[in-house]
């Protein structure tokens, strides 16, 4: 069996690493993979994600053309992030295939693609926008991504959700809040597999750091964006004069000026202990996991299908604070502290305290998380689950001779495949997909 | 040898193309050869779809054939290894209709792709055709400046020539064919205002629309012309049409800029007729000459009326022009034997 | 209404299914009918197989009311009123499949090629409003392998009102291409058995002189040129109906067909009774031994014995005819019925 994998591949892209630990379960139950990197041109020089497989970039057309012909099934990840996933949307556009969606909210992926689009003379994204949500939706879309407030504002009303799944012959996401827009707009199957994760050096747990006694060290990682409740955190310990004196808030990841500013001026006048690493490398990384004694996971509003970082911190067994809602309701209990939404500093301010004095607690709430953490988020399970969509919503292998006529010939002809994705096209051929049987 | 004359086929609709695959069969044929004709169908709305109709022309198989015959796009992009087209017209639409912007193909870059890649296809069957013929040297042009190809003119001949004997006329001129404003039968009856008494004018042929038909009849109403022109604005039988041909006077075809030489004109010089007609009406100045095969005049009712008058009176000279115009579409050897050795060759 | 009867052909070769396309546009126009006819190429060659399927499924008829697809891979037209009077498989890839008929090896890359055929049939069969075959063997193979029901759809002659009885001769006669297929020499063989004054007349073009030449080399072998006359030319549509009229009786015994042949359907509007075999195939449908006629073993005593008896008891021979005739309207060979169906 054949698959092509469409995912960004430099290496801070936490869904690169994660379709690298795909792609390698993959291999090991024998799939050929061929891996097309698909983030924006200037990052494709930066250095990748080790596959042990063919890797192409998206703009490679011939390669990629010829390894999507031959392929009994295309998977493309898909996140919130334009430059990572440029590549993707351009061949979603073109071939349709299987869309591992790590975000339900796609509103930055969409005002991204439709800023590259602009000049062309045509108003795709508009039309799309105004036929998915209304009349005026690409104004008022414009409108909100002038501003600060463009998550809060598109979030619930006009996500960009269907817009990709439109385009998929079926979606995998990773947990199932927010699966109706889903299910409202992808033509084929749609499946919550859990996400596969594995920490940096596998099963390799991280002993907390010894440290000072009774300190409280509270990480947060990963890109920060307003939505991770970082000023909440700042306020709940400004707001206890113990804690004050005892924590320490550490930040792992890219942070813009203006966040780090507004968030510094915020840490200082409050009397908070507020350090801000950057971006590191996956050594710093997993000191940064053994310095911290609990990892705040918050998210509101909630964005993303699952948590990369939340099911990564679980791996290393780390007492998490979640929001509630969302994909961490889905966390078992007794494997993570909830805070809640309403009154939110206080919940986080009593989940800190109760945290910090109880260190034993705070251990075995980390073993449960882990062991949770690594019977739920299985590569291979993944993988399988890739294996199976090939049989329902891949094509019979004889037809793949066809396709390849078809789309050698478009070629020649300096034309491209998205002449056999116009639906009136499409569908008809929709009769050669495969049914119930395993492709491989 | 077993030759398929490959066109395509809009359902439900018959017309010249179809015509002339039929003759084209029929005188094959004749020649000796097996023959039969495959019509492809085709839509070309919406035009998103067309990419992929052009891939199932691709994909046909034909077995048993020895020489393919194809007519138009999409038609020609049929696989054979010796094939022959004889061009009646490419996809205009991604070619000078859309430089006229008279197109279905959307704006912007989806339109721009989709001429790229019908430019695309037709480039590669052109290359891949032993022989490119055209039925007018318009199209020849077209091909040359579009594709960069080069052609060789094979005009249609008529299908039943024998039809058109000619002989003695009987005092009218005739103007055959479809009725319609590009073909401007109008100017005639105009004319007819500023012609002699003695002049009489036969229209008879198919109206476009019903409109077509009442232009022609208030003009004749409004000016008093009921006894001096006939109008008969129906589909005509082959033998209806020939016998107005053959007793008239001479034959008036002037529609505006025509690609080829036309029926009504080559009809007329088969019967022996002089053809009248005007400055700007293209492809039949090849065989419309001014006081050599016909009269060619301005198009304008003034200049016309002294043509009818002139064809109405000069007995003699219409028979000399009407000679020198049945020599000069002789000599020009467009008959279906020729035509199809030429093909086959 | 307007309706397009979709097929395919190879060019330059007459098929039987070409006579049901284009008899029934006929019919239809005299009903008032725009008919348009849409034969499309196909060759039966694995590697191009799937993408000639492709192909088929991009072919717009939308424009017509009703789409009536006959030979396949007309039945991937999609139309949302597609009506299947089917024919045949491409049989390699089904009962023929297991015989030395299929042509390719019997490896994993063909056995996917004819799952996927499989699969792809089925669904376009079951796209189809209705669907109709032309004979009992047919409908039985869709079943079996697409799991699909249909209904029999006997295709009628053309014209059967030019068939007619005018009396009862001597001679069985039997007009149809001369191949080895139809086993005209079995028929030759019986004749060294008969014991009555029965006559044979064959009549029809060989398609190859070898086959002719066995004939009448049998013929002259066994010294039976004064009970059996081999015409091997065209035989026009008015000298059809002149034998057919003056006859004894028909045979039809070719070697496992489909459908009954036109033959058997001619010379029953003609009102003779028919002789077939056991093993002949859709003949079987149309005839019952005994009733109209009389099935038997394909050995030439056996068929010699039917011969006789046709030829010694004229009251058997006439009454068979009537049942023959009778028996077309029991199984709706007409059409009037035909139409009826289709157009429902």
């Amino acid at each position: 069996m054949k698959l092509v994998m469409f995912t960004p591949g430099l290496r801070t892209s936490a869904i690169g690493r994660m379709a690298s630990i795909v792609v390698r379960e993959l291999t090991a139950k024998g799939v050929e993979v061929i891996v097309v990197r698909c983030e924006a041109e200037s990052f494709l020089p930066k250095s990748s994600h080790p596959f042990d497989v063919p890797v192409f970039s998206w703009t490679d057309d011939t390669a990629v053309g010829e390894a999507i012909a031959t392929a009994d099934l295309v998977v493309y990840h898909v996140g919130d992030n334009f430059a990572f996933h440029k590549g993707a949307i351009a061949w979603l556009g073109r071939c349709p295939g299987v869309v591992c969606l790590h975000d339900f909210y796609l509103g930055h992926l969409f005002h991204g693609w439709a800023h590259s689009r602009e000049g062309s003379g045509n108003n795709e994204a508009a039309h799309i926008l105004r036929s998915l949500y209304g009349k005026d939706a690409d104004l008022r879309f414009s409108k909100a991504a002038c501003r600060t407030s463009f998550i809060a504002e598109t979030a619930a009303t006009m996500p960009c959700t269907e817009w990709v799944c439109a385009m998929a012959s079926a979606v995998v996401t990773h947990s199932s809040w927010g699966i109706q827009r889903v299910l409202n707009s992808c033509p084929g199957p749609v499946r919550v597999v859990p996400l596969p994760y594995e920490t940096l050096t596998r099963g390799h747990v991280v002993t907390e750091e010894a440290g000072v006694p009774g300190q409280v060290r509270v990480l947060t990682i990963g890109h920060a964006n307003p939505n991770k409740r970082m000023d909440s955190v700042i306020r709940a310990i400004g707001g206890a004069p113990w804690l004050r004196a005892n924590a320490v808030y550490r930040h792992v990841g890219h942070i813009d000026t203006a966040a780090f500013m507004d968030l510094s001026a915020l840490a200082t006048g409050l009397g908070v202990d507020f350090v801000a690493s950057g971006e590191v490398d996956d050594a710093a990384l997993e000191q940064a996991f053994a310095w911290a004694n609990v990892v705040s996971c918050l998210r509101m509003p909630s964005l993303e299908a699952a948590s990369a970082s939340a099911i990564e911190s679980m791996l290393y067994g780390k007492a998490i604070l979640v929001s509630d809602g969302g994909f961490y309701a889905e966390i078992e209990d007794g494997c993570a502290v909830r805070v809640e939404g309403t009154n939110e500093i206080a919940s986080i301010r009593r989940a800190l305290e109760q945290l910090a004095g109880d260190p034993v607690g705070r251990e075995s709430l980390g073993v449960r998380a882990r062991e949770w953490a690594e019977r739920t988020f299985r590569a291979d399970a993944y993988a399988a689950e890739l294996i199976e969509l090939s049989g329902t919503s891949g094509t019979h292998p004889p037809f793949v001779n066809a396709t390849k006529f078809f789309f050698d010939t478009l070629a020649r002809w300096g034309g491209d495949a998205r002449w056999l994705t116009v639906p009136s096209v499409l569908e008809p051929i929709a009769i050669f997909d495969a049914t119930g049987t395993d492709a491989t | 040898m077993k030759v398929l004359v490959v066109n395509n086929m809009a359902p439900f609709v018959w017309g010249g193309a179809e015509e002339l695959a039929v003759h084209l069969q029929r005188n094959l044929v004749a020649a000796g050869h097996e023959s039969e004709i495959l019509r492809l169908p085709f839509q070309w709305e919406p035009s998103t779809g067309i990419p992929a109709q052009m891939l199932y022309v691709r994909a046909m198989e034909l077995w048993n054939v020895d020489k393919v015959i194809a007519l138009k796009f999409p038609a020609y992009l049929i696989r054979h290894p010796n094939k022959v087209l004889w061009l009646l017209h490419q996809y205009r639409q991604a070619y000078d209709l859309f430089d006229a912007g008279h197109t279905n193909l959307p704006s912007g870059e989806d339109g721009d792709a989709l001429r790229t890649v019908i430019r695309g296809a037709d480039n590669e069957a052109f290359a891949e055709s032993r022989a490119i013929f055209t039925n007018s040297e318009v199209t020849r042009q077209r091909l040359l400046k579009y594709n960069g190809f080069d052609a060789t003119v094979l005009p249609p001949p008529l299908n039943d020539p024998e039809r058109f004997p000619g002989g003695q006329g009987e005092g009218y001129v005739f103007a055959g064919g479809r009725v319609n404003g590009m073909k401007r039968q109008h100017l005639l009856v105009e004319a007819m205002v500023h012609a002699g008494p003695g002049s009489r004018l036969v229209v008879a042929g198919p109206p476009d629309t019903p409109e077509d038909a009442v232009r022609l009849q208030e003009l004749v109403e409004r000016h008093g012309l009921t006894d001096r022109v006939r109008l008969d604005l129906r589909f005509l039988a082959r033998a209806e049409y020939a016998d107005y041909l053959n007793r008239s006077n001479a034959v008036a075809y002037l529609p505006f800029d025509e690609d080829s030489l036309g029926y009504v004109a080559m009809e007329a010089a088969t019967a022996g007729k002089p053809i009248i007609s005007t400055t700007d009406s293209g492809g039949i100045l090849g065989l419309a000459r001014h006081q050599s095969t016909g009269w060619v005049v301005a198009p304008d009712p003034g200049a016309l009326a002294g043509v009818i008058d002139a064809a109405m009176v000069g007995a003699r000279k219409g028979d000399d022009y009407g000679r020198a115009a049945r020599e000069l579409w002789q000599g020009l050897g467009i008959d279906w034997p020729t035509t199809i050795e030429a093909l086959l060759r | 209404m307007r309706i397009a009867l979709c097929s395919t052909f190879v060019p330059f070769i007459q098929g039987g299914a070409r006579n049901i396309v284009e008899w029934l546009q006929e019919m239809l126009e005299r009903e008032g009918h725009h008919v348009e006819r849409i034969y499309l190429p196909e060759v039966d060659s694995t590697d191009s197989l799937m993408r000639q399927m492709a192909a088929f499924r991009w072919i717009d008829l939308s424009i017509a009311d009703r789409v009536i697809c006959f030979r396949p891979q007309s039945h991937l037209i999609s139309h949302p009123h597609k009506i299947l009077w089917f024919i045949h498989h491409i049989r390699s890839f089904y009962d023929l499949w297991d015989s030395p008929y299929r042509g390719f090896p019997d490896d994993s890359y063909h056995r996917d090629l004819r799952d996927a055929v499989h699969e792809v049939d089925t669904k376009a069969i079951l796209e189809a409003r209705h669907v109709f075959t032309n004979s009992r063997v047919v409908s039985d193979r869709l079943k079996t392998f697409n799991g699909v029901d249909s209904e029999v759809l006997y295709p009628p002659v053309f014209d059967s009102g030019r068939f007619h009885c005018r009396g009862f001769n001597d001679e069985i006669v039997y007009v149809c291409r001369v191949e080895h297929h139809k086993r005209q020499h079995l028929l030759v063989e019986a004749m060294r058995h008969t014991r009555s004054g029965v006559r044979l007349r064959v009549c029809g073009r060989a398609s190859n002189d070898s086959y002719a030449e066995m004939l009448t080399g049998l013929v002259a072998e066994h010294g039976l040129g004064d009970k059996v006359t081999i015409e091997n030319r065209w035989i026009s549509e008015d000298e059809k109906i002149d034998l057919l009229a003056d006859c004894l009786g028909a045979a039809y015994i070719p070697l496992d067909e489909d459908s009954y042949g036109y033959p058997s359907v001619e010379a029953s509007h003609a009102g003779k009774a028919l002789l077939t075999t056991t093993d002949s195939g859709g003949v079987l449908e149309l005839v019952t031994d005994g009733d109209n006629g009389f099935v038997v073993e394909p050995e030439p005593e056996a068929i010699a014995a039917a011969l006789d008896r046709l030829y010694d008891d004229a009251t058997l021979a006439r009454r068979m005819g009537e049942r023959a005739r009778e028996r077309l309207d029991e199984l709706n060979i007409s059409w009037s019925h035909v139409l009826r169906r289709l157009l429902a």
